[in-house]
C-alpha cells in the first residue's frame, strides 16, 4: 500500500460515503456503517509515510500530506471517530432523521479528516468550511431550540472566523515564492512578509475564534451543550483539533517573535484560568467539559504562543502530542457523560472510576498521559512566571475537574439497575483504554522522550502537589459552591442580546431608506446626480 | 451662431424639458411623451452633429442620419410597448399609475392624461 | 503586442458563426410566431440545442485560432460598416447564457406547457417567443463590435425583458413592467445621448477605432458618465434598483430566473466592454472607486433587507440586488490601474466568474423557489417547513446556489472572491475586501435561515398541493451544481478571457 493510496482512502472513503447518502436506500442503511469510516484514515496514520499526494495539473494542484504531528493527531482522531461512529450507530437505532445525522456525520469526518491532511491553502480552506458546516448540522441534530440557536451560533462564527482566514491566506499566498499555495511554505515565508504582523493576526483571530480562544469562545458550550452526546465529543475532541493544528502549521517556529508570541500566550492563559473560573458555576456536566475545553485550549494556545516567542523547534511536536492527549481524554469523558446519565447505582462505580483517572488526567495526575502532556510541553513554557502560571492553571483544572465528576456523580440515573446500551459502554471502555495506552505509546514512538524519563520520582511528586492542592480547593467548594454566582451558559453571548436589538432597529431604518429611494422622483434625481458626480470624478482624476 | 449650433441648443433644451417631465410627471403617459422629447432632443443632436461634420459638399454627414433613423425606430417601438403596457393597465384597474398602493378596480375615472 | 487594426477588419474564418448566434434564436422567434402553440414550445427546443452547439462551436473556434472571431456585415470594414467580435470576454458570456437558458427551458416545459385541450395559449406561447428573443438580444450585445448596434441590442433586450415581468397578466406584475420598461428607457436614452457624444467629437462608433482615438476631454467624460450611468439603471445597481423588487415579486419563477440571471448581465458586460475597451484610458481611479462604492452599499443595503423579507422571491430579489453590487467590485480593481503597470487580467478574470457563478446560481434559486410555490401553495419563508421532505434535491439546489454566494469553496463564488481579494490586496485598497467579506456572512444569514426553516419537518397530515416532475428539479441541481463546481475553473489549462485582449496602449495617455 503506497502512502498515495492510502491518503486517498483516508479521505476518499468517508467522502464516498458521503456522496452515497444521496440514494436513500443507501442513507437508511448508513447508520450502521458510520464505525467503518474512519478505518482508512487509521491505516494511513500508522502505515503512511511523508510523501505527498498531488491532486491536479501544473496550473493548479490540491496537496496532501503528513507531518509528524498530522500523523499523531489523525491517529488518535481516527480512534475518537471510531469509538464515538459505535456510541453513534447505537443511539440511532429507531431513530426518525438518521438521515440528516449521518449526512452531517460524513460531511465533519470527511472535512476533519482532509483538514489534517491538507498541505495547501485552498484544500484546506475548502475542507475547512466542509467541517465547519458539517459540525453546524451535527449541532442542529440536537433538535431543540437551543440546538437551533447554537447552530446558528457557530456556524455564524465559523463563517467570520473564515472570513478572517480567507484575507490571511491570501495575503501568505502573495508573499510565497514561486506562487505555490503549499502550507509549508507559506509558514517559511512569513517572518520575511511585508505584512507579516497583519498576517498573522488574521490566521491567528480566525483559527483562535475556531480553537475557542477567549473571547471568542462562546460558541463551545452552546454548541457542545446542545448537540448529541457522541457529536459533542467528536467536536470537542476532533474538530477543535484540526484548528489548533492548522494553527501550529501556519506559524513559523524557526525565528523567534516575541512580540507576537508573548500577547499570544498571555491571551491563551487568561482563557485558561477563564474557562476554569466560569467552568465551576455551572452545573450540567456537558457545559463543565465544554468549560474545560476552553481551558485546556487556552492553554495549548499558550503552548503555542511561548514557542512562537522564543522561537522552539519542538513546539509542534509537543504542542501536538498535548492535543493528541486532550482530544483522547475531552471524546471519552464526553462519552462517560452518556453513559452515566443512564447508569444506574448498581453499576455506576465501574463506569465512574475510568472517568474520574481520565479527569484527574487532564490536570496531570501521575502515570496518566496529562502527565505526559504536561511533560512534553513543559521545555517550551521555559522558566519564570509562565511556569508558574502553568502550575496554577493545572490545579485549576484538577478544581474544575473534580467539581466535573460530581456533577457527574449527580447526573446518574435514578433507577439503581438501569444500565447503559452495550454499544455505548463499549465505545467509552475503548476510548479510556486508548486514552490511557496511546499517550505513553506516542511518547516514545515520536521521540519527544523514554519512558524511564517520565516514571522518575521528581517528576511524578512535581505532577502530584498540584492535584492535592486542587482537591483541597474542590472540598472548598463542594462546602460552599452554592455562593457562587449563577453564569449563564455561552457567558459573553448574552451581552449579545442589546446589541441585536440595536441591530434590528437599524436594520429596519436601513429598510425605510431603501423605500424611499424606490420613489421615483428620489430614483430618477438619483440617477442625473450620479452621472454628474461620476462625470465630475473622470474630471477629477485628471 | 450658426445654424448647427442654434440646432445643439435646441436638442439641449428639449433634452432638458424632457428629464424634468421625466423625473416629475406622475402620470405614466406623460413619463412616455418625456422620453419621447429627450429622444427628440437626442436625434435632433445627431442631426446637428451630421451637418457639422459634412464633408465638402455634402449636405451632411451620412452615418449619423442613417443611425438617427435607427433610433427613431427604437423610440417609437418602445412608446408602443409603453403605450400597450399603459391601456392594458387601465384596462384591468381603471386608471393609471406607477404607484403600488393603488385601488385595484373599476373606477370610472379617465385615464391621467 | 497590440493588434494591428487590418486583423480586427477581416473575417475569420468561423466568423459567421456569430452571425449564426444573433440570428438562430430570432428566427426561432419568427417561427414560434407562425406556428404558435406547441409549435412554437418544439421551436425553442429545437433552438435550445442549436444555440448551444453554435456557442460550443465560436468557443473551439477562439481556443484554436488563439485570436477574436471576427466578422464584417456586408463586408464594409469600420468606420462605415459594423464590425461583430468575439474575444475571450464574449465567449465565456455566450456559453455561460446559452446553458443558463437550457436550464431554465428544460424547467419552464412543466410551467409553460400549453395545456391539453387548448390549441393556444397567451403566457407559455409569449414565454417562449420571449425566451429566445432574450437569448439573441444578449448574444448580439456579447459580440457587438460598435456602440450603436449595442444600443439597438440592449434596447431589443429590454422589450423582450418587459413583457417577462408582467406575463402573469395581474395588475400590479403590470404597473411593475411599466415601470421596468420607463427607467430602462430613462437609462438607454441617456446611453444613446452619450454614444451621439462620442461620435460628435471622434466621427466613429466602433469600438476598437474608438479605443485608438479616444482621450481625455470634457467630451469624453460626459459620455463616459452618461453612458455608464444609462447602464447602471439598467442593470439595478443600488441606487437605481427601483424596478428590480417588485418586478420579481409577480414574475412566474422561470421569468424571474431569465430577468434576474441574464438580463441584467447584458448591461452589466456592456459596461465592463467599455470601461476596459473604449474608456481605458478615460477613466480614473476614483470614478471607478466610485462604482465600487455603490457596489458597496447595494452589497450592505440589498443584503439587510434581504434579511427582512417575508416572502422568499422578495428575499432572493434583494439578494440580486446585493449581487449586483459584487459585480461592480471589480471595476477599481480592474480599470484605472494603468497607470501603476498592474496587470488587470486576475480582476477581469474575478468579475467574470462572479457573473457566470451569479447567473446559474440566482436562476437555480429562482426556479427552487418556483417549485416551492408550487408544492406549498404560498412562499413565506416563516412557513416553509415540510419543504425538505417534499423537495430534498431543490432544497440541496438552493442551499448549493447560496453557498456559491457566500462564496464557500469550491464554488465559482469562492474562486471569484479570492482573485479579488488578491488584486485589492495588490493595490492597497483594504476596504474592499472587508466588503466582500461582510456581504458574504450577510448572505450566509438569510440561507442559513431558509434552509433551516425548510429543513423543519412538516405538520402532521400535509400533502404537497402539487406534485412537481422530476426534471425540473434535476434542472435546478445541475445549474446549481455549474454555480456550485465552477471553482474547478482553476483547473482550466487555458486563460480564456484573455484571448483576444492583448494590453493596447492607448494614444491619449500622458
Amino acid at each position: 500500500m503506497t502512502t498515495s493510496n492510502l491518503l486517498i482512502a483516508a479521505i476518499g472513503v468517508p467522502l464516498a460515503m458521503l456522496l452515497a447518502c444521496i440514494v436513500s436506500g443507501i442513507r437508511e442503511r448508513m447508520p450502521s456503517l458510520l464505525a467503518l469510516a474512519p478505518i482508512p484514515a487509521l491505516v494511513a496514520a500508522l502505515c503512511a509515510d511523508d510523501t505527498p499526494l498531488v491532486l491536479g495539473n501544473a496550473r493548479f494542484a490540491l496537496s496532501f500530506a503528513m507531518d509528524k504531528p498530522g500523523a499523531m493527531l489523525l491517529l488518535v482522531a481516527a480512534i475518537l471517530w471510531i469509538a464515538a461512529g459505535v456510541y453513534a450507530t447505537t443511539e440511532l437505532r429507531g431513530a426518525v432523521n438518521a438521515g440528516r445525522f449521518v449526512v452531517c456525520w460524513l460531511m465533519t469526518l470527511t472535512g476533519c479528516i482532509g483538514v489534517f491532511l491538507a498541505a495547501d491553502m485552498v484544500g484546506f480552506y475548502f475542507l475547512l468550511a466542509v467541517l465547519s458546516v458539517g459540525a453546524s448540522g451535527l449541532v442542529l441534530q440536537g433538535g431543540t431550540a437551543e440546538a437551533l440557536r447554537a447552530s446558528a451560533i457557530y456556524l455564524g462564527l465559523a463563517l467570520i472566523a473564515e472570513a478572517f482566514l480567507l484575507a490571511g491566506l491570501v495575503m501568505l499566498a502573495m508573499v510565497t515564492p514561486d506562487g505555490s499555495l503549499l502550507i509549508r511554505d507559506a509558514a517559511a515565508a512569513i517572518p520575511t512578509s511585508p505584512w507579516r504582523d497583519l498576517t498573522l493576526t488574521l490566521l491567528v483571530v480566525g483559527l483562535g475564534m475556531k480553537a475557542g480562544l477567549v473571547p471568542l469562545h462562546f460558541w463551545m458550550p452552546l454548541a457542545y451543550g446542545a448537540a448529541p452526546i457522541p457529536a459533542a465529543a467528536v467536536m470537542s475532541g476532533a474538530v477543535v483539533k484540526a484548528s489548533a493544528l492548522a494553527l501550529i502549521r501556519f506559524l513559523p517556529f524557526e525565528v523567534g517573535l516575541p512580540d507576537f508570541g508573548l500577547p499570544l500566550a498571555a491571551i491563551g492563559l487568561c482563557g485558561a484560568f477563564y474557562g476554569v473560573a466560569i467552568g465551576i458555576t455551572q452545573s450540567r456536566p456537558k457545559l463543565v467539559l465544554a468549560y474545560s475545553s476552553v481551558s485546556q485550549m487556552g492553554f495549548l494556545v499558550a503552548v503555542i504562543g511561548m514557542g512562537l516567542a522564543t522561537g522552539d523547534v519542538d513546539t509542534p511536536l509537543a504542542a501536538s502530542f498535548y492535543a493528541a492527549h486532550h482530544l483522547l481524554v475531552k471524546g471519552a469523558l464526553f462519552l462517560a457523560v452518556g453513559v452515566i446519565a443512564t447508569t444506574g447505582r448498581r453499576w455506576l462505580w465501574p463506569m465512574l472510576l475510568p472517568a474520574a483517572i481520565l479527569a484527574l488526567g487532564i490536570g496531570g495526575l501521575p502515570l496518566t498521559g496529562g502527565a505526559l502532556a504536561k511533560l512534553a510541553v513543559k521545555p517550551v513554557l521555559g522558566d519564570g512566571w509562565v511556569e508558574l502560571l502553568a502550575i496554577l492553571s493545572a490545579i485549576g483544572t484538577t478544581l474544575l475537574m473534580l467539581h466535573f465528576l460530581h456533577r457527574l456523580l449527580a447526573s446518574a440515573s435514578l433507577d439503581p439497575s438501569m444500565s447503559a446500551p452495550v454499544g455505548w459502554v463499549l465505545s467509552w471502555i475503548s476510548m479510556f483504554v486508548a486514552a490511557l495506552v496511546a499517550p505513553w505509546m506516542l511518547y516514545s514512538a515520536t521521540g519527544i522522550g523514554t519512558w524511564s524519563d517520565a516514571l522518575q520520582p521528581a517528576i511524578l511528586w512535581a505532577a502530584s502537589w498540584p492535584i492535592l492542592i486542587g482537591a483541597g480547593l474542590a472540598l472548598g467548594l463542594w462546602r460552599w459552591g452554592r455562593y457562587l454566582p449563577r453564569v449563564p451558559e455561552g457567558d459573553i453571548v448574552v451581552m449579545g442580546q442589546p446589541v441585536m436589538r440595536v441591530v434590528v432597529r437599524c436594520a429596519e431604518a436601513l429598510e425605510r431608506v431603501e423605500g424611499v429611494l424606490r420613489q421615483w422622483p428620489v430614483a430618477g434625481l438619483s440617477l442625473l446626480m450620479l452621472s454628474l458626480i461620476l462625470g465630475g470624478m473622470m474630471f477629477n482624476g485628471h | 451662431m450658426n445654424a448647427p449650433t442654434l440646432f445643439g441648443l435646441c436638442a439641449a433644451a428639449l433634452v432638458g424639458v424632457g428629464l424634468y417631465g421625466l423625473i416629475v410627471n406622475p402620470q405614466p403617459l406623460r413619463k412616455i411623451l418625456a422620453f419621447n422629447l429627450i429622444g427628440c432632443g437626442v436625434f435632433l443632436l445627431f442631426g446637428a452633429i451630421a451637418r457639422r461634420g459634412a464633408a465638402v459638399g455634402m449636405g451632411g454627414d451620412p452615418v449619423p442620419q442613417a443611425l438617427l433613423i435607427t433610433g427613431i425606430v427604437v423610440a417609437f417601438s418602445a412608446t408602443a410597448l409603453a403605450v400597450a403596457l399603459v391601456l392594458r393597465l387601465f384596462d384591468e384597474t381603471g386608471s393609471v399609475t406607477l404607484a403600488s398602493d393603488a385601488p385595484a378596480k373599476a373606477q370610472a375615472d379617465p385615464p391621467d392624461a | 503586442m497590440p493588434h494591428s487594426l487590418s486583423t480586427q477588419d477581416v473575417t475569420s474564418p468561423s466568423g459567421l458563426l456569430l452571425v449564426l448566434a444573433v440570428l438562430v434564436p430570432f428566427i426561432g422567434v419568427l417561427a414560434g410566431m407562425v406556428l404558435g402553440g406547441r409549435g412554437a414550445q418544439r421551436v425553442a427546443f429545437v433552438i435550445l440545442a442549436a444555440g448551444l452547439a453554435i456557442a460550443i462551436a465560436i468557443a473551439n473556434a477562439l481556443v484554436q485560432s488563439g485570436d477574436t472571431v471576427v466578422y464584417i456585415l456586408g463586408g464594409w470594414a469600420p468606420p462605415l460598416g459594423v464590425a461583430l467580435r468575439a474575444d475571450g470576454l464574449a465567449v465565456i458570456m455566450l456559453l455561460a447564457i446559452a446553458v443558463v437558458i437550457g436550464g431554465i427551458g428544460v424547467y419552464a416545459r412543466a410551467d409553460f406547457g400549453t395545456p391539453p385541450g387548448v390549441r393556444e395559449a397567451r403566457a407559455p406561447l409569449m414565454f417562449w417567443l420571449l425566451l429566445l428573443a432574450v437569448w439573441g438580444s444578449l448574444n448580439l450585445v456579447f459580440v457587438s463590435g460598435d456602440l450603436f448596434t449595442l444600443y439597438v441590442a440592449l434596447e431589443l433586450l429590454t422589450f423582450a425583458g418587459v413583457p417577462l415581468v408582467s406575463l402573469g397578466g395581474q395588475p400590479e406584475t403590470l404597473r411593475s413592467a411599466l415601470r421596468y420598461l420607463l427607467y430602462a428607457l430613462f437609462g438607454s436614452v441617456l446611453y444613446l445621448l452619450g454614444a451621439v457624444l462620442l461620435y460628435g467629437a471622434y466621427g466613429t462608433l466602433d469600438i476598437l477605432l474608438l479605443a485608438a482615438r479616444v482621450h481625455p476631454e470634457p467630451v469624453t467624460w460626459a459620455a463616459a458618465a452618461l453612458m455608464t450611468v444609462g447602464l447602471l439603471a439598467k442593470t439595478a445597481l443600488f441606487p437605481l434598483h427601483l424596478w428590480l423588487p417588485p418586478a420579481h415579486a409577480g414574475a412566474p419563477a422561470a421569468a424571474s430566473a431569465v430577468l434576474s440571471g441574464l438580463v441584467i448581465k447584458g448591461s452589466w458586460f456592456l459596461a465592463v466592454r467599455l470601461w476596459l475597451d473604449v474608456f481605458a484610458g478615460v477613466v480614473t481611479l476614483p470614478s471607478a472607486q466610485m462604482l465600487a462604492a455603490l457596489g458597496a452599499a447595494a452589497i450592505l443595503v440589498g443584503n439587510i433587507v434581504a434579511l427582512r423579507q417575508a416572502r422568499l422571491k422578495l428575499l432572493i430579489a434583494y439578494s440580486t440586488v446585493a449581487q449586483i453590487g459584487y459585480l461592480f467590485l471589480m471595476f477599481p480593481l480592474a480599470t484605472g490601474l494603468a497607470a501603476a503597470q498592474i496587470d488587470s487580467t486576475a480582476a477581469v478574470n474575478g468579475g467574470m466568474l462572479q457573473a457566470i457563478s451569479h447567473a446559474t446560481a440566482k436562476a437555480a434559486m429562482f426556479m427552487a423557489a418556483g417549485l416551492i410555490y408550487t408544492t406549498l401553495g404560498h412562499d413565506r419563508i416563516a412557513d416553509l417547513r415540510g419543504v425538505a421532505r417534499a423537495l430534498p434535491m431543490t432544497l440541496v439546489a438552493f442551499a448549493l446556489g447560496g453557498a456559491s454566494l457566500i462564496g464557500l469553496p469550491p464554488s465559482g463564488g469562492f474562486l471569484a472572491k479570492w482573485l479579488l481579494v488578491s488584486v485589492a490586496i495588490t493595490t492597497a485598497q483594504w476596504w474592499w475586501v472587508l466588503v466582500m467579506l461582510v456581504g458574504g456572512l450577510l448572505t450566509s444569514a438569510y440561507v442559513f435561515i431558509v434552509v433551516v426553516r425548510a429543513m423543519a419537518p412538516p405538520s402532521e397530515g400535509w400533502t404537497p398541493r402539487a406534485r412537481v416532475p422530476y426534471y425540473q428539479q434535476v434542472a435546478v441541481l445541475a445549474l446549481a451544481l455549474c454555480s456550485f463546481l465552477l471553482g474547478m475553473a482553476a483547473f482550466c489549462p487555458v486563460d480564456v478571457a484573455r484571448i483576444g485582449r492583448a494590453v493596447v496602449p492607448e494614444i491619449g495617455w500622458p
